[in-house]
């Protein structure tokens, strides 16, 4: 039957033929005229699956100093999941009228009875202000500024957002040893570190994927552990005026005789100054629970050790960390602690120290 | 009066009016184009009449024009029906001219650089209209390749046609054989994901294994472009594959039709005298020329075996596209292109050099050099018995290394970790974990429990309630939470399992799956239970851990083991825990493979 069908008579293979050709070119336009349709769906099903890729990069590599859901960690490392890095600015409308007003009370010759109006709704507005400023607080507290709610502008970034991200990833950011415990390394191949470019965009994806747009609420910002710093502030706890303690161990224990230690005011150096950020938990650095009391167990029975006293050993360790290290650990604490804080505040982390002294179980 | 120095068109017209004009210069130019065909003997041709006039104008083509000068006149009526051929050599030649068309529309969206290609390939499927489609065609074109040009092998076998005198005919069709399973292998490295990587690092590794060492290893080098299969690898590969075999087959394609047409189509055996080829000889009645019989045949095949192509890829095949390759991540089961399934089989029966070099070796060289080891002048079926019977036992044979080549098939997998495969493996080899395609509704946030399918829908919620009791009592929520936590760094606080809820039956359909899996390895998984933990990870993105905790075995003494648990009791049993997690978005849109 299908060689009678196909191939004796010429008819049918006229017939046959010109079919499959005429098939031929109608699936292929039909194929050509939903091809629009077909990249868009293919472009959101990869950029959705490249989201679960980052997910996992995520989970993996990032979590540990920006915190699972994206909030920072106090004192390790900024928020990701942050309404100041994707820029949203929660007071924009009322600054915009109040702008708006303040140009037109500016205009000479205005209305008395417009001058009135004007200045009681800038009132308004500023209670408003006021009582959002007072909402978010905790926010400014932790480092939080209002008026300039963009990551972007705050660091004087030009380009895209993602671009931002993404250079980071790939980059590290060299000089955030100097205000975060731990620096942001490079994480990209191509600047050394152990990702493929490919993954860092999964990564920018994944990161851009907690952007809220205008739906950002006042509850997402108080989520945040943690903001970002602006570099080149050095992150110094050194008012204007004072002194910082500088690096002779002898003449910080012999002017700490006189000084009593806060331990509360400790503990917010503690955290403002990233120490909590290896120290806590005991990961990357001694544990800081239970320190005094090892110091006086254990290290200054070590030989190495013999003649110091306790507070000497502690001194040491904030100005000096690489004298002696703890076996376990390695030579990465920050060494311009004698250059940022005072013989006070100094005082005040080892009162805060001596106050942790409970042994970890 | 003639405008131009020579009798133009123009005159033309005027002496014999523009519509004979016009006529008779389309007809001059059709019988120049087709070497010697005028428009009346196209028009007789195609109505089935005898030529009209002398000598026959269906011969000129043949042999005044360049395109047919290859192409015999006439064939034999034996050889153009379906048997003897199957029009399978024909195929093997469409499908040449079919892979270097659609290849060459790849090439130019295509670079060989590890940094770009596999973004060249989302770029080809996002972003070229039409690129989804062609190297769709492409790839199905490259497998039914293969099958086709082994298929036509096997045909030639079994109808002994690569006896006296066609003998080097089939040592040539040898040659393109390989020539087609490297192109389609080689293939396999360029969009750069991992089915490429894997499935080309375990090929370069046979090299490798070529005595003596030394050859080995720098057969081996030259062809990876170093140690490990980078951008140079890549790149060789990618020559390799548009350049240098295609040289190669082309050429061979030219040498093995010209022994065709040399020897002419063998017929049937049963359709000569044993002893003789006849092929040459054809009486005048069985002749049927090639204009028009054939020709017309020919371009009906195209279309037809075209059109077939073009619906799969339509409606029922898209070449596969795995994630990026990672050298760092073996994925679990991986495989060589079915094709070389039989040598990968083959591997599993001792050592590599043998196995994986010598007897492939061996084998493709005794088929180069069959026509002149069988030399026995019968072509007739009944008096090849010993041949058939070997042929066939070779089949069989690569029929069970092919099966022995799978990864089902004694590759030691820890049961743990083969469940949990089957649960988030990303898809590959038209494959994908079962979860995966579970629409992201019906994945609610909250932890199962495979208790409740063990339980029954009726005792369900007793089930479950009764675990979360278990695994407070004796502490081993504390344990999971901790391990959740800490080594899979999952955002939970808590963790407290209870039923699928009514409206997310697929999800229950992968608890059933998952409870199934783990009856299935209750040997080496004791009191397993399985556990699901589903999180809401972003607004639109869910994380799901999958967890197995059971009973360790020690292997050999699991008697004893089991006797010391009834005598110590449950509480004092060490558990084990596996886990593994995967996340899912909204838009992720995972299809189950038909079939799966």
């Amino acid at each position: 039957m299908f060689q009678r069908l196909l191939i004796e008579k010429m008819e049918h293979r006229i017939i046959v033929g010109t079919l499959s050709f005429l098939g031929i070119m109608v699936l292929t336009g039909w194929i050509a005229i939903n091809e629009g349709g077909r990249m868009r769906s293919f472009e959101r099903q990869f950029l959705a699956r490249s989201i679960e890729r980052g997910g996992q990069l995520f989970a993996a590599n990032c979590s540990e100093c920006h915190g699972l859901d994206g909030r920072g960690l106090t004192g390790a490392a900024p928020a990701l999941n942050n309404p100041q890095l994707f820029g949203h600015d929660y007071l924009a409308p009322i600054r915009a009228e109040m702008e708006q007003l303040q140009a037109e009370r500016e205009i000479e010759g205005l209305d008395e009875a417009r001058a009135a109006e004007i200045d009681a709704r800038l009132q308004e507005l500023q209670a408003e202000r006021d009582a959002f400023l007072a909402q978010i607080q905790p926010a400014i507290d932790k480092g939080y500024d209002p008026d300039q709610p963009s990551r972007l502008q705050q660091v004087g970034w030009g380009g895209p957002q993602d671009a931002f991200i993404y250079t980071t990833l790939v980059h590290g950011r060299p000089t955030s040893i100097s205000y975060w415990p731990r620096p942001m390394a490079a994480w990209s191949q191509t600047a050394g570190g152990p990702l493929r470019n490919d993954q860092i965009q999964d990564l920018v994806n994944y990161i851009q994927n907690w952007d809220k747009g205008d739906n950002w609420t006042v509850e997402d910002l108080l989520a945040v552990n943690q903001f970002a710093k602006v570099p080149g502030e050095g992150g110094g706890a050194v008012a204007e005026g004072e002194e910082p303690a500088g690096d002779d161990v002898q003449a910080i224990v012999a002017a700490l005789e006189n000084i009593t230690g806060d331990p509360v005011n400790g503990q917010s150096l503690y955290s403002a100054q990233g120490c909590a950020g290896c120290h806590a938990g005991g990961i990357v650095g001694p544990a800081t629970e239970g320190t005094w009391t090892r110091i006086e167990e254990e290290r200054l029975q070590d030989p190495a050790l013999a003649g110091y006293t306790a507070l000497e050993y502690a001194v040491e360790s904030i100005v000096h960390p690489n004298q002696y290290i703890v076996p376990g650990f390695s030579a990465t604490m920050p060494t311009y602690f004698g250059e940022r804080l005072t013989v006070q505040q100094i005082g005040d982390l080892i009162a805060y120290l001596q106050s942790q002294d409970q042994p970890a179980e | 009066m003639t405008v131009l120095p020579f009798p133009s068109f123009l005159d033309d017209v005027k002496e014999k009016g523009l519509k004979r004009a016009v006529f008779e210069g389309v007809n001059e130019v059709t019988e120049r184009v087709t070497a010697g065909m005028n428009l009346q003997d196209i028009r007789e041709a195609l109505r089935g009449e005898a030529p009209s006039r002398k000598p026959n104008p269906r011969l000129t083509p043949h042999a005044d024009g360049f395109w047919l000068h290859m192409r015999p006149s006439y064939f034999n009526r034996e050889v153009t029906g379906l048997y003897p051929t199957f029009r399978l050599g024909w195929l093997s030649t469409y499908f040449v001219f079919f892979e270097t068309i659609t290849g060459m529309f790849l090439m130019i969206y295509y670079t060989p650089s590890p940094e770009v290609a596999y973004e060249n390939m989302l770029n080809i499927l996002s972003n070229v209209p039409l690129g989804q489609f062609v190297r769709d065609l492409h790839r199905l074109g490259a497998e039914a390749m293969v099958l086709i040009v082994t298929l036509h092998m096997l045909r030639t076998f079994l109808t002994a046609s690569y006896k006296r005198p066609r003998g080097f005919t089939w040592a040539t069709g040898v040659v393109l054989l390989l020539a087609t399973l490297f192109l389609s292998f080689s293939g396999y490295l360029l969009p750069w994901d991992q089915l490429a990587l894997w499935a080309v690092t375990i090929g370069a590794s046979m090299a490798e294994a070529v005595p003596p060492e030394i050859v080995g290893t720098n057969v081996n080098l030259l062809l990876r472009g170093g140690p490990e299969i980078g951008a140079n690898g890549l790149l060789r590969f990618y020559l390799l594959h548009v350049l240098a075999v295609p040289a190669l087959l082309f050429v061979f394609t030219g040498v093995h039709y010209y022994k065709v047409i040399i020897h002419g189509h063998s017929l049937p055996p049963k359709a000569e005298n044993i002893g003789e080829d006849t092929a040459k000889r054809v009486p005048l009645d069985k002749r049927v020329y090639f204009i028009p019989d054939i020709l017309t045949s020919e371009i009906m095949w195209i279309g037809v075996t075209t059109f077939i192509l073009v619906v799969l890829c339509t409606w029922f095949y898209h070449a596969p596209l795995e994630a990026h390759a990672d050298p760092q991540v073996t994925p679990l089961g991986t495989t060589a292109p079915w094709y070389f399934l039989w040598i990968q089989g083959a591997l599993k029966l001792g050592d590599k050099t043998f196995w994986g070099v010598i007897f492939p070796g061996l084998v493709f060289t005794f088929l180069i050099f069959l026509p002149y080891i069988d030399t026995g002048v019968s072509r007739r079926f009944a008096h090849r018995r010993f041949m058939l019977t070997l042929g066939f036992l070779l089949m069989s044979a690569t029929v069970v290394l092919s099966y022995m080549g799978l990864p089902e098939f004694g590759v030691a997998t820890a049961a743990e970790q083969a469940v949990l495969h089957e649960l988030t493996m990303s898809p590959a080899h038209n494959h994908m974990g079962k979860l995966l395609p579970v629409p992201y509704e019906q994945l609610p946030v909250g932890a199962y429990t495979t208790r409740q399918i063990e339980a029954g829908p009726e005792e369900a919620a007793a089930a479950v309630a009764a675990f979360n009791e278990e695994l407070e009592a004796t502490g081993l929520g504390a344990t999971l939470l901790q391990e959740l936590q800490q080594t899979h760094k999952l955002d939970i606080a808590s963790l407290r399992f209870s039923t699928v809820p009514a409206d997310a039956p697929e999800l229950y359909k992968v608890l059933e799956f998952f409870e199934h899996e783990l009856d299935a390895h209750e040997a080496e998984l004791r009191n397993a239970v399985g556990m699901l933990v589903i999180t809401q990870n972003q607004p639109n993105l869910k994380r799901i851990d999958a967890l197995i905790m059971w009973n360790p075995v020690e292997e050999e003494t699991a008697d004893e083991t089991l006797q010391n648990a009834a005598q110590t009791g449950e509480a004092e049993q060490p558990f084990r825990i596996f886990a593994q997690h995967i996340f899912i978005h909204a838009d992720s849109n995972y299809f189950a493979a038909p079939g799966a």
